[in-house]
C-alpha cells in the first residue's frame, strides 16, 4: 500500500509535467496544424533558462520560473516568425524539416553556452513529508499543485479572456476568424509563445529532481507527442487527461509489470486507442 | 572617365573567402601529408548526449601530445610533433568505424583511439584488412580483447575482474539481498548479468531488475521506490556519474540505509560533486585518479585545472587515456616507426618500461596482456565506509 501511494504521487507529478508540455504541443497543432518537433528542445531551453536566472543570477526560484518563461516566450514568437511564418504556404513536409532544424540548433546553442555536461539545480523546496507511510518530496507536490493552477488559469485565459479566445476561434475555423477580424498571424504568436512558456514552467519544475543537458528534451518530446495523439491533436483537455493517463500507466506498469514494460506501455496505450477511437480520445480539431 | 568604385564591403568579403580558402587548405595539406608531424586519430562523442565522456577522452590524449610535444619526440632520428586529429561519431558504431578508416587514410595516423564497445568493435573489422592502424580501445567490455584482433590495444581494466571483489566486500556482513537498478545500455546490462551471476553463485538473492535507461527517464523516484520496496540489502546501480549520484540521494532520501555497489561508470570524485558526498558513504566503486600517489599524477591534476577546468575532478577517462597516449607514441620510438601499426603494437611490451615517470598518474600498466590488453597488477578498487573514509582494496585480474 506504502509503495502504491508513493506510486501515485509519483505519477501525479510526472503526469503534471507532461500535461505542461504536452498542452503547449496541442495548442500549436490545433493552430497552426504543425507537429512541432522542436517542442522538446524549447522544454531544454526553459530549464537552462531557468538554471542562468537561479543560480547564475541569484533570483528566487518561482522568478526564475517567471523570468524564464517570459524569454522563452519570446524565443517562440520569434521561432513562428523567423521559422513558421514563412513557411506558412509550404507543404506540409517543410515545417516538419524546419521543425528539425530548430531542434539541432537549439541544442548546439545550448551545449555551445552551457557546455555538454550534467547540471545540477537545487532547489529551495527541500524537505518530504510522510503520507500513509510514503515519503513524498515537497518538490513532487508543488509540481502537481503548480500543473494544476496553470491548467486552471490557462482554461481561463482560452475560455473567457479575448485574446484566448482568439486562439480557440481560430483553432475551430481559420477562415471563419479571419473575416470577423482575428489575426491568424498575430494569435500563430501568442500560441507559440505560451507553448513555450508552458514548457518552460514545466522544465523549472521538473529540473530539481533531475539533471539539465542539452539532450534532456529528446525523451519528453517522444512522450508529449505520444500524449497529444492519445488525447487528439489539437484538444486541450484530451492532452490534460492524456499526461496523466500516461503517466500513471508508466509509473503503475513498471511499478505491478517490469521496468522494461513501463517504457513501452505509452505505445500500448497509443496502439490500443487508435484501434478503437482512431482519432484519439477527445478528437475534434483533426477533422477538417 | 568615372573613377573606378570598389565597395568597401566587397573588399572585406573577397579577402575574407581566400582568407577562409586557405586556412582550408592548410589545415587538409598539413594534417595529412606532414612528414614531421605524427597523427593520433581519435573517434568519440563531441556532441549529443555522452558529449562529455567524449570530451573527457580528448582532454586526456591532448594533455598527454602537449607534454610529449614540449619534451621532444624522436623517432628513428628524426624529430617529430605529435598532433591529435578528432572527429566526431555521435557514440554511433558505423561513424566510428568511418572515422578511423578517414583518419588512418586522409591523415595517416598509425593509432586511432575510439572510446565504445560498439565502435570499437566496427573498427576492428576493417583495422586489419584494407587499412592497417593500430586501435587504442577504451572501454572496459572484455569482448574486446576476446575477438582475436591483433591490432587492438584495450586501455582500462575488465569490468570482469570487479563483480567478484565487489560482492566478495558487500557480503561480509551477511547481506544476501541484491536490488537491480542499472542502466539499461547493452553496457550496463552485461555488467548486471555478471554481477547477479556473482551475486548467485555465493546463494545470495538477486531481486527483480529495475534498470532504466539513465539518460531518459525524467524521475527518478519511481523505480527507487519499487527497488526499496523489496526491502535489498545491497543496490547495483551505475552509468554516468551524474545521473547516478542523483538516484543515490533519492534512495537515501527515501530512507535506505544499505550499501551501493557502482558500476565503474559511475566515479566517486564525480558523484562528489552532484550530491552531499555523505550520500556515498557505504558504497564500492573504481578508485578515484586524485587518490593515487604515482610520480605524475599531481602534475596531471594541476594541469587539467589550468589547461581544461577547474570545475571537474580528473576521472580515469582523462587519467588512462592520458598515460596509453604516451605508450603508443613511446612504442613508436622503440620500433622506430611513425606509420607501421603492427611494429608499433610489439613494441609496445617494451615501451611500456620505458615511458618517462611523468606519464605515470593513475595505476601506470605494467603488462600487455597477448590479446592486448594494458594491465595494472596492482589494480585497486575504492570502498567508502559508513564513516565516509576511503578504504583500498586489490583486485585479482582473470586470465586472459
Amino acid at each position: 500500500m506504502t509503495l502504491f501511494i508513493q506510486q501515485l504521487f509519483d505519477g501525479l507529478a510526472l503526469g503534471g509535467v507532461y500535461c505542461l508540455a504536452a498542452i503547449g504541443l496541442t495548442l500549436i497543432f490545433g493552430v497552426l496544424r504543425i507537429p512541432n518537433l522542436a517542442h522538446g528542445t524549447l522544454y531544454m531551453l526553459g530549464a537552462y533558462v531557468t538554471y542562468f536566472f537561479l543560480v547564475t543570477v541569484g533570483v528566487p526560484y518561482v522568478a526564475a520560473i517567471g523570468l524564464a518563461a517570459v524569454v522563452l516566450a519570446v524565443i517562440g514568437v520569434l521561432l513562428e516568425r523567423i521559422v513558421f511564418h514563412p513557411l506558412r504556404n509550404a507543404p506540409h513536409t517543410h515545417h516538419m524539416i524546419a521543425a528539425v532544424g530548430a531542434m539541432f540548433f537549439f541544442q548546439a546553442v545550448a551545449q555551445a553556452i552551457w557546455g555538454a555536461d550534467f547540471r545540477r539545480m537545487e532547489s529551495p523546496i527541500s524537505g518530504s513529508v510522510t503520507i500513509l507511510g510514503a515519503q513524498i518530496s515537497w518538490q513532487r507536490i508543488v509540481i502537481v499543485v503548480t500543473a494544476v493552477i496553470v491548467l486552471g488559469l490557462l482554461t481561463w485565459f482560452i475560455k473567457r479572456s479575448i485574446h484566448g479566445q482568439t486562439i480557440e476561434a481560430i483553432e475551430q475555423d481559420r477562415t471563419g476568424s479571419s473575416l470577423v477580424g482575428i489575426s491568424p498571424s498575430r494569435v500563430s504568436m501568442l500560441t507559440f509563445g505560451l507553448a513555450a512558456a508552458l514548457a518552460t514552467v514545466a522544465a523549472g519544475l521538473v529540473a530539481p529532481i533531475n539533471l539539465l543537458a542539452p539532450t534532456m528534451g529528446d525523451a519528453l518530446s517522444l512522450k508529449v507527442f505520444a500524449i497529444i495523439i492519445l488525447g487528439g491533436l489539437g484538444s486541450l483537455p484530451g492532452a490534460i487527461v492524456g499526461g496523466f493517463t500516461l503517466a500513471l500507466a508508466e509509473v503503475m506498469t513498471s511499478t505491478y509489470v517490469s521496468a522494461a514494460a513501463g517504457e513501452g506501455i505509452a505505445f500500448v496505450v497509443i496502439v490500443l486507442v487508435l484501434a478503437i477511437r482512431p482519432t484519439g480520445l477527445f478528437a475534434r480539431a483533426v477533422q477538417r | 572617365m568615372a573613377p573606378m568604385r570598389i565597395r568597401p564591403g566587397a573588399t572585406v568579403t573577397a579577402a575574407a573567402c581566400a582568407g577562409a580558402l586557405l586556412a582550408t587548405s592548410a589545415c587538409g595539406g598539413g594534417a595529412g601529408s606532414g612528414s614531421d608531424t605524427i597523427v593520433i586519430g581519435y573517434s568519440g562523442p563531441l556532441s549529443g548526449g555522452a558529449a562529455v565522456y567524449g570530451k573527457n577522452i580528448q582532454d586526456g590524449l591532448q594533455l598527454a601530445i602537449d607534454d610529449l610535444n614540449e619534451r621532444g619526440v624522436t623517432v628513428d632520428g628524426e624529430e617529430y610533433r605529435v598532433e591529435l586529429q578528432s572527429l566526431d561519431d555521435q557514440y554511433a558504431p558505423d561513424a566510428a568505424a568511418t572515422n578511423a578508416q578517414r583518419l588512418a587514410e586522409q591523415d595517416d595516423a598509425a593509432v586511432v583511439f575510439i572510446p565504445h564497445a560498439g565502435g570499437i568493435q566496427a573498427a576492428q573489422e576493417l583495422n586489419s584488412s584494407r587499412t592497417e592502424f593500430l586501435l587504442g580501445a577504451y572501454s572496459s567490455d572484455p569482448k574486446i580483447v576476446e575477438q582475436g584482433n591483433e591490432l587492438t590495444m584495450m586501455i582500462p581494466p575488465s569490468f570482469k575482474s570487479y563483480a567478484e571483489p565487489f560482492v566478495d566486500k558487500l557480503t561480509q556482513n551477511g547481506e544476501s539481498k541484491l536490488g537491480l537498478l542499472g542502466t539499461s545500455s547493452e553496457y550496463g546490462q552485461e555488467w548486471t548479468k555478471l554481477v547477479t551471476e556473482e551475486w548467485k553463485s555465493r546463494g545470495g538473492q538477486v531481486l527483480s531488475d529495475n534498470s532504466i535507461d539513465y539518460a531518459t527517464v525524467s524521475d527518478f523516484a519511481g523505480p527507487v521506490s519499487r527497488t526499496l520496496a523489496d526491502n535489498p540489502d545491497v543496490i547495483f546501480l551505475g552509468g554516468p556519474s551524474q545521473p547516478t549520484a542523483v538516484i543515490i540521494e533519492e534512495a537515501r532520501r527515501q530512507g535506505y540505509e544499505g550499501s551501493f555497489l557502482l558500476m565503474d561508470q559511475a566515479k566517486f570524485e564525480e558523484m562528489e560533486e552532484f550530491t552531499d558526498p555523505e550520500n556515498l558513504n557505504n558504497a564500492i566503486g573504481v578508485k578515484p585518479v586524485r587518490d593515487y600517489d604515482d610520480p605524475g599524477t599531481d602534475d596531471l591534476l594541476d594541469a587539467y585545472a589550468e589547461k581544461v577546468t577547474k570545475k571537474q575532478p580528473v576521472t580515469s577517462e582523462v587519467a588512462l587515456n592520458y598515460q596509453s597516449a604516451a605508450i603508443v607514441v613511446t612504442a613508436m620510438q622503440q620500433a622506430g616507426s611513425i606509420d607501421d601499426s603492427a611494429a608499433i603494437r610489439e613494441a609496445i611490451p617494451d615501451a611500456i618500461g620505458e615511458v618517462d615517470e611523468h606519464f605515470h598518474v593513475s595505476g601506470f600498466p605494467t603488462e600487455i596482456t597477448d590479446a592486448g590488453h594494458l594491465r595494472n597488477k596492482d589494480l585497486e578498487a575504492a570502498y567508502r565506509t559508513p564513516e565516509g573514509e576511503y578504504e583500498y582494496l586489490p583486485i585479482e585480474q582473470p586470465d586472459e
